[in-house]
C-alpha cells in the first residue's frame, strides 16, 4: 500500500521534473563526465555527484535532495556533457520541486522575502538603493535623449566593495561621451538570484514586472555590470528577443573602443590575469570583448590561467551559493587565486562583482599586496587619464 | 471533537525607512511608504504554521486595519493560512495597546474562540511588545512568551514552549488554550507557495468586520477606547553614521573612546 | 471610555516600581528605574515605593531602600520563587488595587513585560512600553513617557489623563544607577500572600540561566576581524566589562579561532545590539548586513583607509593590539571609581 502511494508521487515526480526541465533528463545516458568534470571535485572528498542525482531523478528515487545547493551553475558540466543534457536545468528543475515541498536550505527563504519586500537580494531598503551615486550627479533615464540604461543591478548598488565597480564604469563611460541615463531608487531588480535559487514561478513574476517597467520607460538597449543580470536579460526575460537588448558593460566598451569613441592613454604597467566570469563566457559564449579591453589599455600584459575560457574555474558564488556559506577548504576561489598566483600576475581581473568578491576575500590568504583583484571597469577607469598628482 | 483552532495575529506596517512625520500636523504620513507584513509576525507566521503541519487544525490569521491591508495579508494565505479575518472599521483608528488588544480579542471570541493564538514579539511601528500579554488577558487564558520552539500534546490540552531569557532558556508548560509569542527572528518564515499564490489572491476566504459586527463596546474601541494621548511627534532622522575620528595620543584616544562607549550604553 | 479599576481621584500620591529578582539578586534595571523612580517622585514630594515578590527576598529590601526606596512591600512565598505570569501577576494586582499608586513603573524585561502587559488590561489602564525617558508634568501631575517606534525612527511623548495607574516600562541601561545611600532608612512592609497551587497554571519544566549564545541583542557586540590575529581573550574580557559578548567576521572563524555560530554578517547571525565595537575588521558588505542595525558603531583599524570607518560613528585608526589593552583598563579604572 505504501510503496504504491510511494510510487505514485514518484512518477508525479518524474513528470513535474520533465515538465519542468523541458525533458533534459531523459538523454543522459549516465557516462559520469559532469560528475567528473564538476569543481566540486577539486575541493571535496565527497565531490558533488552530478551524474548520480541525475540518476535519482530519472528514477524518482529520493536522494537527489542531499547536495541539491551545492551547484554553483557554473556550468562546467554541461560544456562537456557528450548528450548535451540541460544540466542546469535539471538542478533548477529540482530546487523548485523543493521550494514546493518546502525543503529548502536555511537561508534562502530571506533572501526570497528580501527580494520579495525590498525589491533586492540583500536586505537593505529600497529608499536607499542608488546612494552609491550620490555626488555623480547621473541623469536619470529618458528614451528620448539616452543611447542606454545603465543598469546597476543589486550587488552594485548596495555592496560597497561592488559599489566601486560601479562608479568606476560611470567614469569610464563619461570619458566617452556615452549618453546613458539610470533608473535611481527606481531601478528594479533583475531576478537573478530567484531564478538560481530554482524558484521559477517567481521569477516568472519579477521578470514580467522588471520587463513592463522597462517597456514603460522606453529601455531597449541596457548596458549592465553582473553578468548575472546579463544572462536573465538575455536568455530568460519574457520577450526578451522583441524589444531588449540587453549588453555586458564589457560588450559595450569594447564596441566603444572599436568605434574609437573610448581611448585609453595611461599605461598601467600591470601584468594581469583574466578570470571568465561563468554567466558572461560559458553561459553566453562572451570570452573576446573583456580581453579585448585588457589588450587596449597600453602597458597591460594579459597571462591567462592553467584553466581559461570555456574550462575556467568558477569562482564559487553563482546559484545562489552568495547567500550561502561555504567552508573555507572547499572555495573554488581559493584554487582560481592560486592558479592566478602561478601565472606571475599581480592582478586578477575580472568582470562581475560576485567574483570579485569570492576571489578577493580568497585574495586576502596571500601576503599582503600579493595579488589585487579589480573589476575590469576599475582597471579601465585607471587608464583614462593621468590620476590627479 | 471540533476541529483545533488557531489563530495567527498578524499587523501590516509601513517600512520605518519611508515613513514621515508631517511637519504641521505633526502625524504619521505613511502615504509614500511601502507596506509590508510586520517582520516579527513572519516568525510567528512560520511557527504557526510549523504547529498546524504537525499537530493539523485550521490556521487563520486575525488583522486589524484599514481594508487596504488586505492584499497584504494574503501573502499569509500564500503561505499556508487557511482563512482571513480583518478588523476593519473607521472606529477601530488610533487604537493603543489596550483598545487593540480589547478589538483583536473581541475578534477572536466572534470567531468562537481559538485554542491557540499566536503573536510576533513586538510590532516594528510600535515595539511596545505588549500585546500578547494583553491578549491572553482579555481572553482570561495562560500565555507563553518570546518563544523559539512549541509542541504540543493534543491528549492532555498542553503547549510546551521553549521561552528564552537572558543568557538561557525555561521550557515551560501551560494548559490550552493559550496565547504565544514567537520570538522575533527565530523562525525563518518560508517563502510563498506558489501553487498557492493564485487561489491565495482570489479567494473570498476572507472575512471582515467592523464594530458593529464584533458587538464592540463603542467606549472601548479606536481612540475613544484608549487611554493614553501623544502629546508630540516627532522623526529622528534617518541613522546616518556620524564618522568621527578620533584624534590625538594614543591613551587620550583610548579615554576617549573609553566615555564615548559608557555614553551610549 | 470606560474607567479603570481606580479612579484619578482614589489614587495615592505614591510612585510604585516592580522589583525583579531571580536568585537573590535585584535585576540591574530594577534599580535603574528606582533611581529615575526617586527623581520623579522628588520633584512631587511623593513618595517611591519598591514592590518585592518573591521567596526569601527580605535582604534585597534594603538593598534596594538604599537606592532612594522610602518603602518596600515584601510578598515573601515559595510560590513565588521563580516567576510565572499567575502567580506573579495575581500578588502584584492585588498588592497595587491596595495601594492604589498614581504611577507604576516596571523594567522592560521579558519578564517585566509580560507582567505589564497583562496587568494593564487587568487594570484598564494604559501602558507605555520600553520608555526611552521618563519626566513629570508637574502641574497636572503627570507622567509623561517618551517612547520610540519604527525602529528609533520615530519619538513620541506620551501621556494618559484619566486611568490608573499610569504605567510604563523602561528599557534596561536607559537610567543611571543612583549612588547607593547605605545611611537611608526606609520601611519594610510584609503584604500577607494569599496564593494557592492550582492558580499556577504554567509549570516550569526546566531553567537554564547560562551558555545560550545569543547576538542577535546583546547590548555591546565586540567583533574581531582578522586583524586580531586570533586573540579573542581579549576581546571577550572588553565585552565582559561592557556586559556585552563577542562576535567575529569569517576569518578568524574560518582559521579556527572561533566558533562558527558567533560569524556575523549575510551568512551568520545579524544582530541589533546598542552597541557595536570592531575591531581589525574592514567592513566587507557580507560583515556589515550583519551590524547594520546597531545604534552606535565604533571601530579600531590601522588602516586609515578601512571601509568600516565610512559605516563607523566613532573610529580609531590604530592597531587594536595597542588600544584594546589601554581600552579595557580605562574602562576598569572607571568602573572602580563609579563603585567606590
Ligand atoms: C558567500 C559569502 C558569504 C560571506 N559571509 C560572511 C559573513 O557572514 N560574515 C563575514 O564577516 N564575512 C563574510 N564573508 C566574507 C567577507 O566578504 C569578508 O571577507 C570578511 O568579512 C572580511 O573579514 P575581515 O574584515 O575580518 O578581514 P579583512 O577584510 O582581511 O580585514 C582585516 C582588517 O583588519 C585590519 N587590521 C589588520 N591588522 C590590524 C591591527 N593589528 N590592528 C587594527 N586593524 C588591523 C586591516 O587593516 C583590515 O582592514 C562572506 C563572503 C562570501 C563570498
Ligand atoms: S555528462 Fe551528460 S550524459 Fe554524462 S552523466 Fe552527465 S548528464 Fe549524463
Ligand atoms: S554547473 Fe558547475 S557546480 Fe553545478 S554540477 Fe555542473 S559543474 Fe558542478
Amino acid at each position: 500500500m505504501t510503496d504504491e502511494i510511494r510510487l505514485q508521487l514518484d512518477d508525479h515526480m518524474y513528470e513535474r521534473l520533465a515538465a519542468l526541465t523541458g525533458g533534459a533528463v531523459a538523454v543522459c545516458y549516465q557516462c559520469g563526465t559532469c560528475t567528473a568534470s564538476c569543481p566540486w571535485g577539486l575541493v571535496r572528498e565527497d565531490y558533488l555527484p552530478v551524474r548520480t542525482i541525475i540518476h535519482q531523478a530519472q528514477l524518482g528515487v529520493p536522494g537527489w535532495q542531499d547536495n541539491l545547493w551545492l551547484c554553483t551553475t557554473c556550468g562546467q558540466c554541461e560544456a562537456l556533457c557528450p548528450r548535451g543534457v540541460k544540466i542546469i536545468d535539471i538542478f533548477r528543475g529540482l530546487r523548485e520541486l523543493a521550494w514546493e515541498s518546502n525543503h529548502v536550505e536555511k537561508g534562502l527563504p530571506s533572501l526570497l522575502w528580501s527580494v520579495y519586500w525590498s525589491e533586492n537580494p540583500w536586505s537593505q531598503p529600497p529608499s536607499q538603493r542608488a546612494a552609491w551615486a550620490k555626488g555623480l550627479d547621473l541623469p536619470v533615464f529618458d528614451a528620448t535623449q539616452h543611447e542606454i540604461l545603465l543598469y546597476v543591478g543589486c550587488t552594485s548598488s548596495y555592496d560597497q566593495r561592488a559599489q566601486k565597480i560601479a562608479r568606476a564604469l560611470v567614469s569610464t563611460l563619461n570619458a566617452a561621451g556615452v549618453k546613458y541615463g539610470y533608473l535611481g531608487n527606481e531601478e528594479p531588480c533583475c531576478g537573478e538570484s530567484v531564478l538560481s535559487v530554482g524558484n521559477k514561478e517567481y521569477f516568472k513574476e519579477i521578470a514580467g514586472k522588471t520587463a513592463a517597467v522597462f517597456k514603460e520607460k522606453g529601455v531597449t538597449d541596457l548596458v549592465v555590470i553582473s553578468p548575472h543580470c546579463y544572462d536573465v536579460f538575455k536568455n530568460h526575460y519574457p520577450m526578451a528577443e522583441n524589444y531588449l537588448k540587453p549588453k555586458h558593460y564589457t560588450q559595450y566598451l569594447a564596441d566603444l573602443i572599436s568605434e574609437g569613441r573610448l581611448k585609453f592613454e595611461v599605461a598601467l604597467k600591470e601584468k594581469v590575469t583574466f578570470q571568465d566570469p561563468c554567466y558572461l563566457g560559458r553561459h553566453n559564449g562572451e570570452y573576446e570583448a573583456p580581453r579585448q579591453i585588457l589588450s587596449a589599455i597600453p602597458g597591460i600584459e594579459l597571462v591567462e590561467m592553467e584553466t581559461n575560457r570555456s574550462e575556467g574555474l568558477c569562482c564559487g558564488g553563482g546559484g545562489g551559493r552568495m547567500w550561502l556559506e561555504t567552508v573555507n577548504a572547499e572555495r573554488f576561489s581559493n584554487l582560481r587565486v592560486k592558479q592566478a598566483e602561478k601565472t606571475g600576475a599581480g592582478t586578477l581581473a575580472t568582470a562581475c562583482p560576485f567574483c570579485t568578491v569570492c576571489l578577493e576575500d580568497s585574495a586576502k590568504n596571500l601576503p599582503p599586496g600579493k595579488m589585487r583583484v579589480k573589476d575590469i571597469a576599475e582597471i579601465a577607469a585607471q587608464a583614462l587619464k593621468k590620476p590627479r598628482e | 471533537m471540533p476541529e483545533f483552532h488557531m489563530v495567527v495575529c498578524v499587523k501590516v506596517v509601513p517600512r520605518s525607512d519611508e515613513i514621515r512625520v508631517d511637519r504641521e500636523t505633526r502625524l504619521l504620513d505613511r502615504r509614500h511608504a511601502r507596506l509590508e507584513l510586520n517582520p516579527p509576525d513572519m516568525s510567528a507566521l512560520e511557527m504557526a504554521l510549523n504547529t498546524r503541519d504537525r499537530y493539523g487544525g485550521k490556521l487563520d490569521i486575525l488583522s486589524m486595519g484599514p481594508l487596504s491591508f488586505e492584499p497584504l495579508l494574503r501573502v499569509g494565505l500564500a503561505m499556508g493560512c487557511d482563512h482571513i479575518v480583518l478588523l476593519s472599521d473607521r472606529a477601530f483608528g488610533g487604537a493603543d495597546t489596550l483598545a487593540t488588544t480589547y478589538t483583536l480579542a473581541k475578534g477572536i471570541e466572534k470567531m468562537g474562540g481559538a485554542d491557540l493564538i499566536f503573536c510576533g514579539e513586538e510590532s516594528a511601528d510600535g515595539a511596545t511588545g505588549q500585546v500578547p500579554a494583553g491578549l491572553a488577558e482579555w481572553l482570561n487564558v495562560s500565555q507563553l512568551t518570546l518563544l523559539t520552539e512549541l509542541s504540543l500534546d493534543l491528549d492532555k490540552q498542553t503547549a510546551t514552549g521553549r521561552r528564552s531569557l537572558k543568557g538561557g532558556y525555561e521550557i515551560l508548560e501551560t494548559p490550552l488554550p493559550c496565547v504565544v509569542s514567537v520570538k522575533n527572528a527565530s523562525q525563518e518564515p518560508r517563502f510563498i507557495n506558489f501553487s498557492r499564490k493564485a487561489w491565495a489572491y482570489e479567494t473570498e476566504r476572507v472575512t471582515v468586520w467592523n464594530a458593529v459586527d464584533l458587538n464592540a463596546d463603542p467606549e472601548s474601541i479606536g481612540l475613544t477606547g484608549s487611554p493614553t494621548t501623544v502629546s508630540e511627534l516627532a522623526r529622528v532622522p534617518v541613522r546616518e553614521r556620524k564618522r568621527i575620528k578620533l584624534e590625538g595620543e594614543a591613551m587620550a584616544k583610548a579615554e576617549q573612546l573609553a566615555v564615548i562607549i559608557r555614553d551610549s550604553l | 471610555m470606560p474607567p479603570s479599576r481606580y479612579r484619578e481621584n482614589e489614587e495615592s500620591k505614591a510612585v510604585w516600581v516592580y522589583l525583579e529578582q531571580e536568585e537573590g539578586t535585584l535585576e540591574n534595571v530594577s534599580l535603574e528605574v528606582l533611581s529615575k523612580g526617586r527623581e520623579l517622585a522628588d520633584v512631587m514630594k511623593w513618595k517611591l515605593v519598591g514592590l518585592l515578590p518573591g521567596s526569601g527576598v527580605h535582604a534585597l529590601a534594603k538593598e534596594a531602600i538604599t537606592r532612594g526606596a522610602d518603602e518596600i512591600w515584601v510578598m515573601d512565598h515559595p510560590l513565588l520563587t521563580t516567576f510565572t505570569i499567575e502567580g506573579h501577576g495575581a500578588v502584584v494586582y492585588d498588592a497595587v488595587m491596595l495601594g492604589k499608586p498614581s504611577i507604576f513603573l516596571l523594567g522592560a524585561t521579558h519578564n517585566g513585560r509580560d507582567l505589564a502587559g497583562r496587568l494593564a488590561v487587568r487594570f484598564r489602564t494604559g501602558l507605555n512600553a520600553d520608555c526611552t525617558n521618563l519626566h513629570m508634568d508637574e502641574k497636572d501631575a503627570l507622567l509623561v513617557s517618551e517612547v520610540s517606534g519604527f525602529g528609533g525612527g520615530v519619538v513620541a511623548m506620551i501621556e494618559m489623563q484619566n486611568h490608573r495607574p499610569q504605567m510604563a516600562t523602561v528599557r534596561p541601561g536607559v537610567f543611571a544607577l543612583s549612588e547607593p545611600d547605605s545611611a537611608r532608612r526606609g520601611k519594610v512592609i510584609d503584604v500577607p500572600v494569599n496564593l494557592k497551587p492550582e492558580q499556577i497554571k504554567t509549570r516550569i519544566l526546566e531553567r537554564v540561566r547560562s551558555g545560550v549564545v545569543d547576538l542577535t541583542r546583546v547590548p555591546v557586540l565586540v567583533v574581531g576581524g582578522r586583524g586580531v590575529n586570533g586573540d579573542f581573550e581579549t576581546l571577550k574580557k572588553l565585552a565582559e566589562i561592557l556586559g556585552g559578548d563577542v562576535g567575529a567576521t569569517r576569518p578568524p572563524v574560518d582559521a579556527g579561532f572561533i566558533e562558527r555560530e558567533r560569524q556575523i554578517g549575510q551568512t551568520g547571525v545579524v544582530s541589533s545590539p546598542k552597541m557595536a565595537l570592531c575591531c581589525g575588521l574592514s567592513g566587507a558588505f557580507h560583515l556589515l548586513v550583519g551590524i547594520d542595525k546597531a545604534d552606535v558603531v565604533v571601530s579600531i583599524n590601522s588602516d586609515p583607509e578601512a571601509p568600516i570607518f565610512e559605516f563607523s560613528d566613532y573610529y580609531i585608526v590604530g592597531d587594536v593590539s595597542q588600544y584594546l589593552p589601554v581600552l579595557i583598563q580605562t574602562l576598569e579604572s572607571q568602573q572602580e571609581i563609579s563603585h567606590a
